[in-house]
């Protein structure tokens, strides 16, 4: 057994792997534990063998990213190892997400939540960017939140590191609902205002409870982004018609964002429009947004242990990593781009609590 | 509370004291507590009560000061307070001022028919001092928003408090209102924004109570319904009791039980389901008085201490840089529409070049450490 061999078992022993929490298309989430502490942690066993080209590229970009970035606001990977041919990440274990709780109609925000959960999407984010990291799949699900109500980054999935100059990027990135315009028309050199785009539609969601831009095609999402907040003229978005799968999707005219978010602060919806602006270059930067008047002004955001979150998150030990198990599902179908996401996916808690769903439960129990 | 000087003596000897010390007053058989009656009257800018109304005062003891005719003689008195503060009847202000401005007959101010308002308190100081405070909150809307600081808020409510307490016992009148004029002038704009504030408040409030009516409304027809529901439910289990006492050839009893149990766990399942559905407004009680134990603390904007090695180098505007010329001409306009930048390419690259460059070589480690461990902590210490 040679010294890399030896290190690797003297790792894997470090960790115990209890049940299945999740199955997704290229990974298995464990709910596991570390031996000497019983610290609650997510394993995330990659399946190698079955693919031609050696490992899923999501995975080699979530080790290559996570590795690197230790910051609050982003979730943790604590150790890789290997057993047999497959790869295991062992992450930070966190009992829901955002989306989990934006649906949870039993749960009532008040404006300084929004503010704090934004408030560590931007630390998260700026701490992403200053590190010359774009995310690529910003949203709801993918902003988990730990036990003490501290928000996560997590699903690097997608992730990549700035392009150099002329080197072209993929837009088959980002979560069709939060994807920016510029990515919608199929540009190839972008940088982190793609970032800034998706966390706008976020604040938009957080405010409105449910998705601000739902698209049902990438046609179909231009057209509501556009329905939403305008065509963009020449003059709003130079050069924008030069992009490579421009094409015109029929003129809007431009509403306040006031007729929308009625109860909004000015402040809030300042920052909104800044990170809701077309021209991607003259966006909100992730630091520039921190430093927005909104997090200043009051009311002061809210701590985040009192922050709301499922009350029952803690009582069904099978949906509790939902999260993590959405993470895992999520990524390589998002970079394919399959043509119905509208609907998104019914695995998470949330649903547990509709009367169908339950119906559902009842019924296996049987 | 120290009266104006000039609100002269009259003022004493008419006001009742609200709860009415005279009960024993023979000339009346209503209550002598001071009485309120709404008012139609036109062009009127009396105090608003809380449901949006005006009340004027009325009191049994009431008495024109200028003809002296009280409530005894004239049932129909009404006595209405003029710009400088002084009460005379309907009758007195006819007769004094249609034919157009005239002195007050009790401290000679010039007054005109239409400056008149009903009374709404008993005390004129009061009426008057709500009078100015109105107008002055007019302009000084400022918020504690618009305030870096608490200290300079509350300086800015120490001014407002100043220039009200002037008005309100008219000491240095010319000059307030010039400091009033200036303050409006400076600071036009704000005022104007606060004032599209509150209203804009205004409208939320509105609207929020519209919904919390329709929610209440929503509930109380949900309600209705689940009750129907039951009803329905527990006539369907009468008639299937009876239904399969008829047709089964087992015990009566045993029969009854089962149907029971089922109808049972029935509606447990759906008073278990309503359960979760609570009302919004509750939870926004409960919400509001979660426990305050943590305080919530101000937005720092970075909060950690990152060291961007910023000091080692300085990033030009522009490179002679070979690899990204086509980029810095970007001919088409794809790159700025796009929204890449070389500039942070450049800075990615200088930042590299000196990152860690102070680093202490490692030592102290085993060979076998560093083959297995080491590439860890090297990353996570840069």
């Amino acid at each position: 057994m040679d010294a890399v061999e030896r290190a690797n078992a003297e790792r894997q022993k470090r960790w115990v792997k209890d049940q299945k929490i999740g199955e997704g298309t290229y990974a298995v989430v464990y709910r596991g534990r570390e031996a000497s502490t019983s610290k609650k942690v997510a394993i995330k066993k990659i399946k190698v063998g079955q693919f031609k080209d050696g490992l899923d590229m999501s995975a080699v970009r979530e080790v290559k990213y996570l590795r690197e970035l230790h910051h609050q606001n982003i979730i943790e990977l604590m150790d890789v190892f290997s057993s047999k041919t497959n790869l295991n990440l062992v992450l930070e274990f966190l009992d829901s997400d955002l989306e989990i709780i934006i649906k949870d109609r039993t749960l009532v925000f008040l404006p300084a939540d929004i503010k704090s959960w934004m408030a560590m999407t931007f630390h998260g984010l700026e701490f992403c960017h200053r590190n010359f990291i774009l995310h690529r799949d910003l949203k709801p699900n993918n902003l988990l939140i730990a036990f003490n109500g501290q928000l996560k980054l997590a699903d690097f999935g997608l992730a990549r590191d700035f392009a150099d100059p002329g080197y072209k990027m993929t837009c088959q990135v980002i979560t069709r609902w939060y994807r920016p315009p510029e990515l919608l028309f199929g540009c190839r050199y972008y940088g982190t205002g793609v970032d800034i785009w998706s966390v706008g539609c976020i604040f938009a969601e957080l405010m409105l409870r449910t998705p601000y831009l739902p698209g049902e095609s990438d046609m179909d999402q231009l057209k509501t982004v556009f329905r939403a907040l305008g065509t963009p003229t020449e003059e709003d978005w130079p050069g924008h018609t030069k992009l490579p799968d421009y094409v015109p999707v029929g003129q809007f005219p431009r509403t306040p964002l006031r007729d929308l978010f009625t109860a909004a602060s000015g402040d809030a919806l300042s920052l909104l429009s800044r990170c809701l602006t077309y021209e991607p270059r003259r966006r909100v930067s992730a630091r520039e947004a921190l430093h927005h008047p909104y997090f200043t002004s009051l009311p002061y955001p809210t701590h985040p242990s009192k922050l709301p979150k499922p009350v029952s998150a803690q009582s069904r030990p099978l949906e509790e990593v939902d999260g993590n198990v959405q993470l895992s599902a999520s990524g390589p179908g998002v970079k394919a781009a399959p043509p119905n996401r509208l609907k998104r996916k019914l695995s998470s808690p949330i649903d547990g609590l509709r009367p169908l769903a339950r119906k559902l439960d009842f019924g296996q129990a049987l | 509370m120290s009266r104006p000087s000039n609100a002269g003596g009259w003022l004493k000897g008419t006001t009742v004291r609200k709860g009415g010390t005279a009960v024993t007053n023979s000339h009346s058989t209503r209550p002598n507590t001071p009485q309120v009656q709404s008012t139609s009257l036109t062009a009127f800018s009396g105090v608003k009560d809380t449901s949006g109304r005006t009340t004027e005062y009325f009191s049994m003891d009431d008495q024109c000061p200028v003809c002296k005719s009280d409530r005894y003689l004239n049932p129909k008195l009404r006595l209405l307070v003029s710009a400088c503060y002084h009460k005379m009847c309907e009758s007195c202000i006819d007769r004094l001022f249609t034919l157009g401005p005239a002195p007050c007959p009790i401290c000679q101010k010039i007054l005109r028919k239409l400056a008149f308002t009903p009374q709404t308190f008993e005390d004129l100081t009061v009426e008057k001092e709500v009078k100015v405070r109105r107008r002055i909150a007019k302009d000084f809307n400022k918020r504690r928003e618009d305030f870096p600081d608490l200290r300079s808020y509350n300086d800015y409510l120490e001014e407002v408090e100043d220039i009200t307490f002037n008005l309100i016992n008219d000491l240095d009148v010319a000059e307030t209102e010039a400091r009033i004029e200036r303050y409006r002038k400076e600071n036009s704009t704000l005022i104007e924004l606060n004032v599209r504030r509150e209203e804009q408040y205004v409208q939320a409030l509105k609207d929020q109570e519209e919904q919390d009516r329709l929610e209440r409304e929503h509930r109380a027809l949900e309600a209705r319904k689940e009750e129907e529901l039951e009803r329905e439910e527990k006539e369907k289990d009468r008639r299937e009791i009876i239904d399969r006492l008829e047709t089964s050839t087992k015990d009566a009893v045993k029969v009854i039980a089962k149907s029971r149990a089922e109808a049972n766990k029935r509606s447990s399942a759906r008073t278990a389901a309503t359960a979760l559905a609570k009302s919004s407004a509750q939870l926004l009680r409960s919400r509001a008085a979660q426990s305050t134990t943590v305080p919530d603390v101000p937005h720092v904007p970075l909060q950690d201490d990152w060291y961007t090695y910023e000091d080692m180098y300085t990033l030009r505007d522009n490179y002679d840089d070979i690899y990204s010329e086509a980029v810095r001409e970007d001919r088409e306009g794809i790159m700025r529409a796009g929204g890449y930048r070389v500039q942070e390419a450049w800075d990615r690259a200088v930042r590299s070049a000196v990152t860690a460059l102070f680093l202490p070589p490692l030592s102290g480690v085993s060979q076998s450490d560093i083959t297995s461990g080491a590439p860890q902590s090297i990353l996570t210490s840069t």
